[in-house]
């Protein structure tokens, strides 16, 4: 279980490298449709459509990634005065209902999905980008993301169950204010 | 039938659950409590046509050219170039914490690692020309919030999802008001230092050479506004490719200084994605309640509770704001922005007020929830960067900051043209 969960961890990563890559290429593109059009009177069109299905994409492949962060934001006033038990069980169910709303997003994305593969639906702007293209891996993302999402609450229960609060809160519970400066600091 | 949705989510909020799990979840039970039609079937498409709209585009672009821009060190530079043009002024290095926030904001947009960033470089210099500690950490945890307002703001592009507001008309009413803040700021620093003295500290009196051979350091960051900023107003590019671009010219910028490296990339777009995803997240769970609060008829609802009580429309907005100023002191901003101006601009653009006026106010009034106790992140990450002495000292230090933003909120309110006239001028 523990090396299911460090796997899925470092493949998030991976995610988010491939994620970041497509912005760093949406902005190339953006940069060079906006000199063309303004310099040389040419556009290359669909820079804008094809950079928002790079973010769609970016943005769903970094979701698992910010919660192996513990990124995700969460209004910490009250929480920071419940007895340690309190809060590990607000952690865990603030962790499920995060899994369950996206696992119902990822339902009905999955519908999305079929429903453009059964049509065969192409994008209604000059490039005619067949959708099947940018939705699947947009979909993989949100699949992916309720996978580590339910694999990370799997693993705290064990580690409660276990008597191992502090791998538990390790897992799941807000972090702490140096945790975060830490990270916004070079 | 307004009480029973309120009650929901603070419910959820307060107990922690993530944002976006709140907001969605609030958004199911509604429509299966108020509604006859399954809403949420239109959930997939709904949030792949937000999840790739060009508009949106825009936040990973601007927090990665902040990324960029403070990890190729051109933000520290800054702070050191900015020392000598403003030390001399009675507070010294005070202004430069301000001076430096409303630079690095009008590139960027992050609030936190503005505060995080001009700490680090300031914070270590209170005790060798001391100054009162903490004033000085009042004006880094304050002019951190300058991020909000000064464009290019990622917090005005949401208000503009969210309100049908133009985006560039947003920036252009943000200008005044944004750089008028940061200078009531620094009249906030001279006054104190005036009532009490030695809390002013050593200024740093610099000569013109010196002047002038800091100005190298102030070019980057000022280009990049400039490319930014000007290509949005010359008419050439959206917000979204005027970012674009941004990032571009960052880019080079770095490969000048020899600090692009694919290392210094993966961290950036490590910290880009964890803050797109994060907050992209919110939003498609935002857009989501927005149109069953919508359909369920919710939003109609609470603008006739609102209307239904008799006040004056200036009344009524004075409630508003006491409201604002009050879920400020316990929520973080962007949930707050996200849950308060999808249901409360409708009201106000209702009682007759303007949709980019308030976007204005909003954002100040959101800039004072992030020093206001007991939850100001800003606070707390001043605090954390300093890593000593009492919290308490953040707060004393950014009380006479709050009194300032109450200040400008209510010059907005008596005088609205500081942040329609530039608008105005170019829009008629």
């Amino acid at each position: 279980m523990t090396y299911l969960l460090s796997i899925s961890e470092k493949f998030s990563r991976v995610l988010v490298w491939i994620g970041g890559t497509l912005i760093i290429l949406s902005a190339l593109l953006v940069t060079l449709e906006v000199i063309l059009r303004k310099v040389f009177n040419v556009s290359l069109g669909g820079a804008d459509e094809l950079s928002g299905y790079a973010f769609g994409i970016a943005t769903t492949f970094g979701f698992a990634y910010a919660l192996f962060q513990r990124a995700h934001i969460r209004v910490d006033a009250a929480y920071n005065l419940f007895p340690s038990w309190l809060k590990l069980i607000a952690d865990l169910v603030g962790l499920a209902l995060l899994a369950g709303f996206a696992g119902l997003v990822a339902v009905m994305g999955w519908q999305l999905v079929a429903d453009t593969i059964t049509h065969n639906s192409h994008s209604i702007t000059p490039l005619r980008t067949p959708l099947t293209l940018p939705q699947v891996p947009w979909l993989f993302g949100w699949i992916y993301f309720v996978f580590c999402a339910v694999l990370i609450l799997v693993c705290a229960l064990i580690a409660l169950l276990q008597r191992d609060r502090k791998r538990a809160e390790q897992l799941i519970s807000a972090k702490t204010l140096d945790e975060q400066v830490e990270e916004e600091t070079v | 039938m307004v009480i029973k949705p309120l009650l929901i989510l603070v419910a959820l909020i307060a107990f922690a659950v993530p944002i976006a799990a709140s907001l969605g979840w609030l958004g199911l039970a509604l429509q299966y409590l108020d509604s006859p039609m399954p809403l949420h079937r239109a959930l997939g498409d709904m949030v792949w046509q937000t999840g790739t709209d060009f508009l949106l585009v825009a936040i990973p672009m601007f927090v990665l050219l902040g990324e960029i821009l403070l990890r190729a060190g051109i933000t520290e530079r800054m702070y050191e170039g900015i020392v000598k043009w403003l030390g001399w002024l009675p507070g010294g290095l005070m202004h430069s914490n301000i001076g430096s926030s409303a630079l690095f904001a009008a590139t960027s947009g992050s609030s936190v690692a503005t505060a995080a960033t001009i700490g680090t470089v300031a914070i270590p210099q209170i005790e060798k020309r001391g100054y009162n500690e903490p004033l000085f950490l009042g004006t880094i945890a304050a002019g951190g919030t300058l991020g909000i307002l000064i464009p290019p703001s990622i917090n005005l592009i949401l208000y503009g999802l969210l309100t049908d507001t133009s985006v560039p008309e947003l920036y252009l009413a943000g200008f005044i008001p944004g750089f008028l803040l940061a200078v009531l700021f620094m009249v906030t620093v001279v006054i104190m230092c005036k009532l009490r003295a030695g809390w002013g500290g050593e200024t740093i009196n610099a000569d013109w050479s010196e002047r002038l051979h800091a100005l190298p350091a102030l070019i980057p960051p000022i280009g990049i506004f400039l490319v930014v900023v000007g290509s949005i107003y010359a008419g050439i590019a959206t917000p979204t490719e005027a970012a674009s671009l941004g990032v571009v010219a960052a880019m080079i910028l770095a490969a000048f200084n020899g600090k692009l490296t694919i290392e210094m990339l993966k961290l950036a777009i490590e910290g880009t994605m964890r803050t797109t995803s994060m907050i992209m997240l919110i939003i498609l769970a935002a857009v989501f309640l927005n149109f069953v609060l919508s359909v369920t008829g919710l939003t109609q609802a609470l603008a006739d509770f609102v209307t239904g009580l008799g006040l004056t429309p200036f009344q009524t907005m004075l409630m508003i704001v006491a409201l604002l100023i009050f879920l400020g002191c316990f929520m973080e901003t962007l949930s707050m922005l996200l849950v308060t101006a999808p249901l409360i601009t409708p009201i106000v653009v209702g009682l007759g007020f303007d949709s980019v006026w308030f976007g204005i106010l909003l954002m100040v009034l959101l800039e004072t929830a992030l020093i206001t106790p007991p939850i100001g992140i800003n606070l707390y990450v001043v605090q954390a960067v300093r890593g000593r002495g009492e919290m308490l000292d953040v707060m004393k230090g950014a009380l006479p900051f709050v009194v300032t933003m109450f200040a400008m909120v209510a010059l907005l309110l008596a005088f609205p043209q500081i942040a329609l006239w530039l608008p105005s001028l170019v829009y008629g």
